[in-house]
């Protein structure tokens, strides 16, 4: 390697440092924790490995030393910590398992052998094979039913992937919500900001300063004041509602605090200047030389607006869209306090899995997916909208 | 070496360091921490409790609040990285971070078990302090509000918004209830399948009308702006309020309440003083103080027992016992994570 050389890496170096220890690890630190299995075999190692040449045929419990194993395993476990992760684990495939599981430790040193007969005379679960296979099937070191679960599967005991319960399905409906409303705040983005940003362009450079402050302004006020301002905004009692009981339009206070309206409207507010600023700044750019041509070719406003600077404008349009869109797939505190358990979106459940169930391989599923669709849409979204305007402007 | 490399090598050092600058730093002393939920009890234990302990040990100590997550908790304890020395849980996450081995064995040598009432000592925790949730609403705005959890439900005669606690726990004991289940029978319907649609089912009925609250402090909040018109809340806030000014109406037919616990974190660096403390923040001195602005339901039995502490603060939990429910600690450890699963899917549709 060459001084040179040398030298542009240590330029590069903090960038790079930087985007490995922000971003590439902790990617695949959370990629990894979605499909990472340890809990049952940390905790069980000797029960998992008895129980390989066990098979399941829907009725018959494992031999004896697949029972000494699992004494073996929770005589010899630590204080608890691997075997309530264990549980906590069993319990998210199988609802139950976890107390199965503990009334296993709690009366194992108060059994004799053989213990395929005690065990099961003191938890009767234990007769057959069912919770057995539950431990098997969760004992390989990487899992797919956490992905599977954020897309409301699951996997039964013979193996095969079903839906689950109606009434414990959500991940669907909720990525669907989440894009639905990505979308629409994407769209109302547009509408409100390629009007705002051409009239900027049009203004003198001192009038367009002014303007631009008041994008700015917003642009640098903490989300959190920004959102909780709307939550007093709407409230009941709040300034909007006195406004409409005071001038009559309303009898009785609109209800807008904790509905997906309230969402709606400040998600946008907080996400307009991310839209205006990149499709400003390439209106600004734009020269107005085409539009003339086409006046001058008799072509009428409406016209020159459609042929000619929307497609130039586009790929600031484009730039602004992606944006807001892959901000507001990922928005947590906005809908968190303004809208209802019904209006939240997927990063409430990543941040409920973290921090309310402990359940990180559930957060980590539900991140990763959220990761891939986001990043599906943009490229199908990047096939669909043709890149006009880039032709013309060479 | 040149300019080029001489300033590459300088911003490298610099990244370096302020990159230190961000890393936890493990070894540092800390005080003996202490967390609770925070609000009014948390205020009066830090003046009656927590600080006189400090004044009498000598150990440092500081106190922090949560909302009653456990992940920070067993986060800490597998990472090693104990920061929380005492924490205020709630019963069913005493005996599961119990059994987790999240929360250490208590030390009944330092701490005397015999002050404590017999049903609040656990090998992991002690009784701290009663607590309980009522319905209560503004009569400033209302004359009249729900005086039990069948006029709760009926938007009819009391229309406008509810307010309940986030989470299965307290909500399907109450839609039950409202739907006519007698107390007692509450934890046996709740068992079978059945009593579980049921309970789900009454919440449907209300469930447009219903504002999910998660941390004690917003029922509050809710009610004094106008948000809600009738909520849950936790019985001590609301006569601090009251005494604070605010023309509420609390309703003890409502009430449902349990004993929150204090446990020591496993693995904390500071076990022995953290013992130390929890003898002496249950002990009967000091928990006299703090009831004497707090109305408190220590689970010391001198306290809890005596005539005059409890004629001074009608608000004590345990002077409603008889009109309330008790939250059942053994069926929502067996039931909590299903439940919890099934109410989550519940509300978000």
């Amino acid at each position: 390697m060459n001084g040179k050389s040398k030298m542009s890496w240590l330029l590069v170096a903090p960038l790079l440092i930087l985007v490995c220890v922000g971003f590439i690890i902790p990617i695949g630190y959370t990629l990894i924790k979605a499909i990472k299995n340890p809990e049952i075999t940390a905790a069980l190692p000797r029960t998992t490995s008895a129980l390989e040449n066990w098979e399941w045929d829907g009725k018959s419990p494992p031999p004896e030393a697949v029972y000494e194993a699992l004494i073996a395993d929770i005589e010899q476990g630590d204080r608890g910590r691997n075997y309530g992760s264990m549980t906590r684990r069993l319990n998210f495939e199988q609802s139950g398992s976890r107390s199965i599981m503990m009334k296993a430790r709690r009366i194992a040193d108060k059994i004799e052998a053989p213990y395929a007969v005690s065990l099961p005379e003191a938890v009767p679960e234990f007769g057959d094979g069912d919770i057995w296979q539950l431990i098997k099937q969760n004992s390989n070191p990487y899992t797919a039913r956490y992905l599977l679960r954020a897309m409301d599967l699951t996997v039964t005991l013979d193996g095969s992937i079903e839906r689950v319960a109606s009434d414990q399905a959500i991940f669907v409906d909720l990525f669907k919500r989440t894009f639905v409303i990505s979308i629409w705040v994407t769209v109302l983005c547009v509408f409100l900001g390629y009007p705002t940003a051409f009239w900027m362009s049009t203004l003198s450079d001192r009038a367009a300063g002014y303007v631009m402050l008041l994008v700015l302004i917003p642009f640098w006020t903490s989300i959190l004041v920004r959102t909780t301002a709307w939550f007093i905004l709407l409230q009941r009692e709040g300034p909007i509602n006195a406004a409409l009981l005071g001038t009559g339009l309303v009898d009785e206070p609109l209800r807008m605090i904790f509905t997906r309206f309230a969402v709606y409207i400040a998600m946008v507010h907080v996400l307009l200047p991310f839209f205006i600023l990149p499709i400003y700044s390439v209106m600004k750019r734009l020269g107005m030389e085409y539009v003339k041509a086409a006046a001058s070719l008799g072509a009428p406003p409406w016209r020159q607006f459609v042929t000619v600077y929307l497609p130039l404008s586009m790929p600031g349009v484009a730039a602004g869209a992606v944006i807001v869109f892959m901000l507001s797939v990922g928005f947590y505190i906005t809908p968190a306090l303004v809208g209802g358990l019904q209006d939240q979106m997927v990063s409430y459940y990543i941040a409920f899995y973290a921090n309310q169930t402990i359940n990180l391989g559930m957060a980590s599923s539900l991140a990763v997916l959220l990761l891939l669709f986001t990043a599906a849409t943009i490229a199908i979204a990047k096939k669909l909208l043709p890149e006009t305007g880039s032709g013309i402007r060479a | 070496m040149n300019f080029g490399t001489r300033f590459t090598a300088a911003a490298l050092v610099a990244a370096g360091l302020s990159a230190t600058a961000f890393l936890p730093t493990v070894a540092d002393a800390r005080d003996l921490t202490i967390v609770g939920f925070g609000g009014g009890y948390q205020d009066s234990a830090r003046v009656h409790l927590f600080e006189p302990f400090e004044a009498s040990s000598g150990i440092a100590v500081s106190d922090d609040v949560y909302n009653g997550e456990m992940a920070k908790v067993y986060g800490m304890v597998e990472a090693g990285d104990v920061t929380y020395d005492i924490i205020m849980v709630e019963a069913p996450e005493l005996v599961r971070g119990c059994e987790d081995g999240v929360f250490a064995k208590l030390d009944y040598d330092v701490i005397d078990k015999t002050k404590i009432i017999e049903t609040a000592v656990h090998e992991c925790g002690v009784g701290g302090a009663g607590w309980g949730v009522v319905v209560f609403y503004d009569k400033a705005r209302h004359a009249e509000g729900p005086t039990n959890l069948q006029e709760f439900w009926d938007t009819e005669k009391f229309p406008g918004k509810r307010s309940l606690r986030t989470g299965p726990k307290i909500t399907l004991e109450v839609a039950l209830m409202a739907d006519g289940v007698a107390s007692a029978d509450v934890y046996d319907v709740l068992s079978t399948p059945e009593g579980v649609d049921r309970a789900f089912a009454k919440l449907d009925e209300i469930k447009d009308d219903i504002v999910w609250w998660k941390s004690g402090a917003q029922p509050l909040q809710f009610v004094g702006s106008g948000e809600v018109d009738y909520a849950f809340g936790y019985t001590g806030r609301i006569i601090r309020a009251m005494g604070e000014g605010a023309d509420y109406d609390m309703n003890w037919n409502t009430l449902l309440y349990s004993v929150d616990y204090w446990a020591v974190v496993e693995g904390s660096p500071m076990t022995e003083q953290a013992m130390q403390m929890v003898e002496y923040i249950t002990d009967a001195g000091p928990l006299r103080n703090q009831t004497n602005v707090w109305p408190s339901s220590p689970a010391n039995k001198e306290i809890n027992m005596d005539p005059e502490i409890q004629a001074k603060n009608p608000g004590m939990v345990l002077n409603h016992s008889d009109k309330g429910l008790f939250l059942n600690t053994e069926f929502w450890i067996a039931n909590g994570d299903d439940l919890e699963a099934r109410f989550t899917s519940w509300a978000a549709q």
